[in-house]
């Protein structure tokens, strides 16, 4: 089999898994296994409006236009159901990135949060920063969780991607008693959030986000979807592995 | 309206690119995929525009206004200025003597930010050794000794002394086998991940699409 007709199977199966998962969604409830970062969101924004406190959420170099921009676009998401639940808050969340193309994304998504709870005249854009460092830098990663720190955010957020740069937003959410939740696509950055966060994101478990969090058919049906191609990807191993051996 | 036209051009961008993708190298399908990945990155380049008038724009408010941390905002607008002069004068090769045929801008960038980056990392060794005692005092599971243990080992493997090569051999076969089976198994989930969340933007559905 050639990498086209290889896109094309894993493309019909995706869609398929996709509509056929979206549309048990609708008839039933499809249960999804328990992760604790998604379970602790709604209670994050909940608290933050509460005790008029603020969360940061950082997409790092997530970058649309770029490898990273399913990642980016899916982080956004995140932001947005965030956002919603605490844009009847004085205390906006405060969102960091280092690279300029998701900019506008972020500060829409923060705009159209706004605008779904009818309070448009709160957004402001300056609640999305930008550290013009790009992709994997130190420097934004100090300088983002030194805003954090100064903003008394009481969580932080860090979904997309990272390197070893994640280290120091760990370093500083510890530092200041901060909630940590945090996920990469890269595994270098992947292994610190594992050891720095309280709730870890593994992997595609940031794809699943929305699903947790909208429980949309259509979002359901991408996890089953992830589901089905996670099986056959394990099973295409496994046989490869036993033809080699025999 | 605005949402509608937002979907379809992402629809028929997406099912452009598949199809390009799929398509024969010199084909009129690649050609234009070609040409879609251009304006990207012609509307990228003018998103990373908009963003530096951003952060001028932002950063002179709050100078001008005298807001908290305005000396910074000031830091930061001499700072652009100058780098834009030196790129613009390094452009017209305006340098002469010693300085002749020289790019100031990239040799200023290194001189501040790699100088600034190469600090911070050092740094990071030890925020790492920090958060493996950390996740022991969270609870001594197996996952977290096995990483601490790990941690140990790698950074053991690294001393160069004789009598202990035999972590250094460790250390290279766990980078070699374990490391490199996690870290193949972590970019599959977010491939298929990539793909099932694409199969969403595909679709209309991504709220980035539509209000």
């Amino acid at each position: 089999m050639n990498d086209s007709a290889l896109i094309i199977v894993v493309l019909t199966i995706a869609f398929s898994a996709t509509l056929i998962g979206a549309v048990i969604a609708r008839r039933v409830a499809v249960p999804l296994r328990p992760i604790a970062a998604y379970q602790a969101l709604p209670e994050i924004a909940a608290d933050a409006v509460e005790s008029a406190r603020r969360v940061h959420v950082s997409l790092g170099s997530s970058a649309v236009g770029e490898p990273g921009t399913v990642s980016a676009l899916v982080s956004s998401e995140i932001a947005y159901q965030l956002a919603e639940r605490m844009a009847i808050s004085p205390y906006p969340p405060l969102v960091t990135l280092s690279q300029g193309t998701t900019l506008p994304l972020a500060q829409d998504t923060l705009r159209r949060a706004y605008e779904a709870r009818q309070r448009a005249a709160y957004f402001r854009p300056t609640q999305v920063t930008w550290y013009p460092q790009g992709p994997r830098s130190l420097a934004f990663a100090a300088g983002a969780s030194s805003l954090a720190a100064d903003s008394d955010v009481f969580t932080s957020i860090l979904l997309g991607r990272f390197g070893a740069e994640l280290a120091y937003f760990g370093e500083s959410a510890v530092r200041h008693d901060q909630i940590l939740i945090a996920h990469s696509d890269q595994p270098g950055g992947q292994a610190i959030a594992y050891a720095q966060s309280d709730r870890p994101l593994l992997g595609e478990e940031l794809y699943a986000g929305p699903a947790y969090l909208t429980r949309r058919p259509l979002h359901v049906g991408t996890v089953v979807a992830l589901d089905v191609l996670r099986w056959l990807v394990i099973l295409a191993i496994l046989f490869t592995a036993l033809q080699a051996a025999l | 309206m605005l949402n509608f036209l937002a979907t379809a051009t992402a629809m028929i961008a997406g099912v452009t690119m598949v199809i390009g993708l799929l398509s024969d190298p010199g084909s009129d399908a690649r050609a234009v995929a070609a040409l879609v990945i251009q304006l990207v990155a012609v509307t990228g380049a003018i998103a990373v525009l908009l963003g530096i008038l951003n952060l001028l724009s932002v950063h002179l408010g709050r100078f001008t206004h005298a807001e908290r941390g305005w000396p910074y905002s000031l830091l930061v607008l001499v700072v652009a200025v100058g780098v834009i002069v030196l790129r613009i004068l390094d452009r017209a090769a305006i340098w002469s003597g010693d300085l002749e045929g020289e790019q100031l801008s990239p040799r200023v960038f290194e001189a501040v930010q790699v100088s600034v980056e190469s600090a911070l990392a050092a740094l990071v060794v030890f925020f790492l050794v920090y958060a493996a005692f950390r996740l022991m005092r969270r609870g001594v599971t197996g996952w977290n000794v096995l990483f601490t243990v790990t941690i140990v080992v790698a950074l053991v493997g690294w001393i160069p002394l004789e009598d202990l090569d035999v972590f250094a051999e460790l250390r290279e076969w766990l980078v070699r086998v374990p490391v490199g089976a996690g870290a193949r198994g972590i970019l599959l989930g977010v491939g298929l991940g990539t793909v099932t969340a694409g199969v969403r933007v595909l679709l209309g559905q991504d709220r980035s699409l539509r209000d």
